[in-house]
């Protein structure tokens, strides 16, 4: 207790203590007198070409006892089919976890975390990489492996398939992070949605990639003369050369070379582009039109005008947006200029709802401002400043000047072209500056894409005086590829359907079904557990359903008239959801009375899809595949997509087994359903009668 | 054989190079505590003519008053702003206007208590005053002058950062600059401004509706502390928006008088230095700053667990399992133990997590473990989180999760797994030490936090010691039922979704 008093009379004491008068002065930082700065070492790269054609880059660099590197390859996701968009990715990630010819990628992953190395690959918008790192002892072991992730990777099926499915899981989930949603949009709406620079993957590209895909693509782009190679670490350069040299030598594949990667052909599409999101209470923001590329001559001057508009701390709008007004925490611009194709000039952030239009008018007035009048002399000089003083950082890790003479040559760029940007910064004036800007930047050619919820923007976005579009973030789910048809094929799937309407009792029979009464035990297996349901199904001509289930926490029941119904359960009754009429819908459609008439019924198509497989679709694009015995000619299984309740599509199968006839019709007593792959549940039929009499007063009624 | 000759020349060779590494480190480092109490750790690095700095303060969210979660964090926003020379236009006159602010906010303040009987003209007009007070404060601000002097000096990096037991300012600069560093860093320690205090309140709540309000992650992880801890001041880091909202900066005042002083402070400099010059602008520039008590520790203990809790967000995006056991601080024996669980169970491809969840049930397309959350000074969490993959729920990465845990106790880890997890935390020391940035701040932590920077070389030796019988104890010892906190992020109405989908999709 003592102590703690005393500590307490201590921290009053020293305020006193701090009083500014007793501190000795010392100098303003202006006063501040810097030595030179020592000279940079910039390392030599020893560059060679190996017999296959492959260009190689070594640096040494015996600091650590540690090799890496990397095969910088000619490609990049801009090469992505377009119905195929997602395989460059898709291609990488499987070149490593897929292995290689001798090794499954489980094993390669063992080997290398054995000895903490590792190798990667990866393919973004313009170049693949294959890297590689490790410690000096096990350089040999380690680019063996390099070497074949690099040149003859296997692709297994099962890193396929693992692959698809997590990127169907990155489609689902790309809605969930609003700063993403925006910058993605941004780009589609900039390099726009049917351009390689602008649209997404979607699950239905996923699902069109096969390993083929990959292995092609992979034979296209990875080969000796579209490679270059560079590593730095603990060893020997000319030594390292042999070694490479003899590692690469049996690898001699050859194709024509790769083509230039497709032109930006994008027109301005100014205005305010709104995504609603309503779980969020800010908005997030990207403004900003098409930028250029590096080497354009008023890049250093553009590269400056971002960086007083939205450059750091010291910048106009962070200090406008965030410290003058706290509308945002994070606020900054980017020129945004790439190596071979216009980039983009991007100004971004996030701000509360609320306060959303005036943080984008502000925003806005700040562009305006800098391509209207000079910048100020301080703000020129703390910009060159900024670049020319810290300029050394460039040469801080011997791995950067490597780095830079691999992407300089790579794009087509001098060696020295940092050197130039250095001068070009150095010499800029204000005038020059404001042309820059003046030429470059355009107000009329901003989009402006917000991610928030407008119930909350407080004064309207109309207040801007924009066209405002909305953005629609619906994922579309996957489309089947409905099959080719040809009278020929619509021919056969109606002979094959044919064929099954006989093998049950004939069309004749299942036209006559005026109302069917179904009734099963269901037992669902889950991840949560088991559940066993028991069904009452009912159907009427034209199109009433009614289902009455019981599960484990009480009844349920639904009717729906095929447009609309209500669904009710302990809880209450309720108009039935969009999803769940989708399901009846589906459940209807599929129902194998009516399925098997699919050629009398209205609106429905039949079409052989492949040998014993009768695809049909009906009205609304709803389709389901039917395979048929090729002996019996009974249905054997079923095929469809299926909505969850989470909005994620899955495929599920129902296999029949167990016929026997119900009032002259052939119907299966047990329906063995999967979901995608994995068993989901399983029927049994308890009884089933056609034509009892059924009324829509009944199947209607309420509980 | 093989597989063999493998784990023998792994065994040997980073045991020798971390030995190695000690002593080579041995050589350049200089250390030196002044007068006041302020540590400095100086690393020479000659490779290249620049220097990173690091400046721990032992304090963070840990220390918010109550009323006053965020207040910690104010100061990483502060350190921006300056001091009376810097970012100054006329600090005499600013001074008086900040006096001024604070003056009419207590008496809006006082206004406020009466609650009820406050008189709502008297607050409207109180907050007018205030407003007007501020601006004119605001009129001396020579805005960001102090980050600006930075950058234009070839500073990178200039950021601060706070968590719940730390609160770090770090930047680099050319060498031949190091006494800017010395000059302004040392005079915003001595004497900050609590310039923009307000504005930046506002930037600080913007900061928190972007980290959490508008995060689904963010607000899982914030009801995870908040549930997991009753007591601990873990249960929140960036603070809750109401005691933001009404942060002072007396608050901020009296808070570095306590924490801010020399000897809760430790300093890392690693770069192109020679150690006599920086003992000399260490002299003269921080021993000015007067010695203050250490300040008090946390002596809030969280109890004890007594029973799982289970708690829910409900959003309209993906699904996300957070689940976290209870787990003693870092100076306890089981932490190195604890790192080697955390590794086995998510360190890259060989992973059990990774494996088992991602690559062979492809039930997750994410999932890791974290083996002291939020952070470990004080008892805190083991975590493990998992993003469940397109048609799995948050329940069956529940019970993935849990088995793995469960087959952690049942079952002695294997000595090549064990291996393996030893040499790759070895050969991730040996990478961090050529960055000047990354090794002074790992220099600061290790001295702060073990009382020596040289642990961050030995506590690979112990980690080295860690047997699998140690493995198996401390996964029965802290994975216990009892105490675990399991948070799920799942749609609005999903425990529903199960009997619905039946519904629709069987017959």
């Amino acid at each position: 207790m003592i102590a703690r008093s005393l500590a307490a009379l201590l921290a009053g004491g020293l305020l006193w203590a701090q009083a500014p008068a007793k501190v000795p002065s010392l100098p303003g930082y202006q006063e501040l007198k810097y030595p030179p700065l020592p000279q940079v070492k910039i390392p030599e790269i020893a560059v060679y070409t190996l017999s296959n054609g492959m260009k190689l880059y070594l640096l040494e660099n015996h600091e650590l006892p540690l090799v890496g590197g990397f095969a910088l390859v000619r490609t990049g996701n801009l090469f992505d089919p377009p119905g195929k968009i997602g395989l460059a990715d898709l291609t990488g990630e499987v070149m490593r976890t897929g292995g290689t010819r001798d090794k499954p990628g489980d094993e390669i992953d063992v080997q290398l975390e054995n000895i903490a190395a590792s190798v990667e690959a990866g393919i973004g918008e313009t170049s693949g990489t294959v890297s590689f790192n490790c410690l000096r002892e096990n350089v040999d072991e380690v680019l063996q492996v390099f070497k074949a992730v690099l040149t003859e990777p296997e692709f297994r099926q099962d890193k396929v398939d693992l692959a698809k499915t997590q990127s169907r899981s990155i489609i689902a989930r790309r809605n969930d992070n609003p700063s993403a949603i925006a910058s993605r949009e941004f780009s589609s709406i900039l390099y726009g949605r049917d351009t390689p620079y602008g649209w997404d993957v979607e699950y239905e590209h996923v699902d069109r990639i096969a390993r083929d895909d990959m292995v092609a693509f992979h034979k296209r782009y990875f080969f000796p003369a579209n490679i270059m190679l560079a590593l730095q670490g603990d060893f020997a350069a000319p030594a390292m050369k042999d070694k490479l040299e003899k590692l690469f030598a049996d690898w001699n594949v050859q194709q024509p070379p790769v083509p230039a990667f497709p032109p930006v052909q994008a027109k301005p599409s100014p205005g305010v582009f709104l995504a609603t999101k309503e779980d969020v209470n800010q908005t997030f923001f990207r403004i900003g039109h098409l930028a250029g590329v590096l080497k354009d001559e008023d890049y250093p001057a553009l590269q400056v005008v971002a960086d007083i508009l939205g450059g750091g701390f010291s910048s106009r709008l962070f200090r406008k947006v965030r410290t003058e007004l706290g509308y945002a925490y994070s606020v900054g611009a980017n020129w945004g200029a790439n190596y071979n194709h216009p980039g983009a000039f991007s100004i971004s952030g996030s701000t509360k709802s609320e306060s959303t239009t005036a943080t984008i008018e502000t925003i806005l007035g700040e562009v305006e401002r800098i391509r209207t009048g000079e910048v100020t002399d301080e703000e020129l000089k703390t910009a060159k400043e900024k670049v020319l003083n810290s300029f050394v950082f460039n040469f801080d890790q011997p791995g950067k000047t490597l780095n830079r003479l691999v992407i300089y040559e790579y794009h087509g760029y001098p060696k020295d072209f940092i050197f130039q940007y250095q001068k070009a910064v150095e010499s800029v004036t204000k005038a020059e500056i404001l042309e820059a800007a003046k030429k470059r930047l355009n107000p009329d050619q901003l989009s402006i894409v917000a991610v928030g919820k407008p119930s909350e923007f407080g004064r309207e976005l109309s207040e801007l005086n924009l066209p405002i579009k909305p953005i629609d973030l619906t994922i579309p789910e996957p489309k089947r590829e409905a099959s080719k048809a040809d009278s020929a094929s619509l021919a056969k799937g109606k002979e094959l359907l044919q064929r099954a309407q006989q093998a049950v009792g004939g069309a004749g029979k299942l036209e006559a079904v005026n109302d069917f009464t179904m009734s099963a035990n269901v037992h669902v297996t889950m991840p949560q557990g088991a559940m066993n349901v028991t069904q009452l199904n009912r159907w009427l001509k034209p199109s009433h359903v009614r289902q009455e289930q019981e599960l484990p926490f009480g009844k349920m029941s639904s009717y729906f008239d095929g447009k609309t119904g209500w669904l009710s359960t302990p809880q209450g009754t309720q108009p039935m959801p969009d999803i769940v009429a989708r399901q009846v819908r589906g459940a209807v459609l599929r129902s194998l009375p009516l399925l098997l008439l699919s050629d009398r019924l209205p609106g429905r198509s039949v079409n052989l899809a492949e040998d014993g497989l009768v695809e049909i679709t009906d009205a609304s694009g709803e389709s389901v595949q039917l395979k048929v015995n090729p002996e019996t000619g009974l249905p054997e299984s079923v095929t469809y997509q299926s909505l969850q309740m989470t909005g994620q599509p899955a495929t599920l199968v129902d296999a029949f087994d167990d016929w026997q006839e119900f009032d002259g019709i052939r119907q299966p007593r047990k329906v063995a359903i999967t979901r995608d792959g994995q068993p989901y549940a399983q029927v049994e039929v308890k009884e089933i009668r056609f034509n009892s009499g059924l009324t829509v007063e009944e199947l209607s009624k309420q509980p | 054989m093989k597989m063999l000759s493998w784990r023998v020349a792994v065994f040997l060779l980073p045991v020798w190079l971390c030995a190695q590494s000690l002593q080579e480190f041995e050589k350049r480092v200089t250390e030196f505590t002044l007068d006041n109490g302020l540590h400095f750790i100086v690393l020479q690095r000659r490779e290249a003519p620049v220097v990173s700095f690091y400046a721990y303060v032992d304090t963070g969210s840990v220390n918010d008053p109550r009323g006053k979660t965020g207040l910690a964090h104010m100061f990483e926003h502060m350190i921006g702003k300056g001091t009376a020379r810097v970012g100054a236009t006329n600090w005499p006159e600013e001074r008086k206007a900040l006096q001024q602010v604070e003056a009419i906010y207590d008496e809006l303040e006082q206004e406020r208590r009466k609650r009820g009987r406050a008189d709502p003209e008297v607050v409207k007009k109180l907050e007018a005053d205030l407003q007007k007070a501020i601006e004119k404060a605001n009129s001396y601000v020579n805005p960001n002058e102090f980050v600006r002097v930075v950058e234009e000096s070839g500073g990178v990096g200039f950021n601060a950062g706070t968590g719940p037991d730390r609160t770090t300012y770090f930047y680099s600069l050319p060498s031949n600059r190091i006494e800017l560093w010395f000059l302004l860093q040392s005079e915003w320690f001595r004497q900050p401004v609590y310039r923009e205090f307000y504005k930046e309140r506002d930037v600080v709540r913007e900061e928190r509706r972007m980290r959490v309000e508008s995060s689904p992650q963010g607000k899982l992880q914030e009801l995870l502390m908040a549930t997991a801890f009753i007591a601990s001041p873990y249960r929140t880091l960036i603070g809750w928006a109401s005691d933001i909202e009404n942060l002072r900066a007396e608050d901020a005042d009296r808070f570095h008088r306590a924490y801010y002083v020399p000897a809760n402070i430790t300093i890392a400099i690693a770069g192109d230095v020679d150690p006599a010059h920086v003992r000399r602008l260490a002299d003269k520039y921080y021993a000015r700053i007067p010695a203050g008590p250490l300040p008090p520790l946390v002596i809030t203990e969280e109890p004890p667990q007594e029973g799982e809790r289970r708690v829910t967000v409900e959003s309209v995006s993906q699904p996300i399992l957070m689940m976290a056991y209870k787990r003693p601080d870092q100076r306890h024996d089981d932490d190195p133990v604890l790192d080697v669980v955390a590794s086995i169970l998510s360190s890259g491809r060989t992973g059990m997590m990774y494996r088992e969840m991602v690559r062979d049930k492809q039930i997750a397309l994410a999932a890791a473990a974290i083996a002291a959350f939020p952070s470990a000074k004080y008892p805190s969490l083991f975590l493990l989180y998992s993003v469940p993959n397109m048609g799995h729920s948050v329940e069956d990465n529940e019970k993935a999760t849990e088995a793995l845990l469960e087959q952690l106790k049942r079952e002695k880890v294997d000595e090549e797994t064990l291996q393996r997890v030893k040499t790759k935390i070895r050969a991730g020391l040996i990478r961090q030490l050529a960055n000047n940035s990354g090794l002074a701040s790992q220099l600061a932590f290790y001295h702060v936090n073990y009382g020596d920077w040289r642990t961050l070389f030995t506590g690979i030796e112990v980690i080295d010691k860690v047997t699998a019988d140690d493995v198996q104890r401390v996964a029965r010892k802290y994975f216990d039922q009892k105490t675990r906190t399991v948070a799920y992020l799942v749609k609005p109405g999903a425990a529903e979704a199960p009997a619905n989908n039946a519904g629709g999709e069987a017959k």
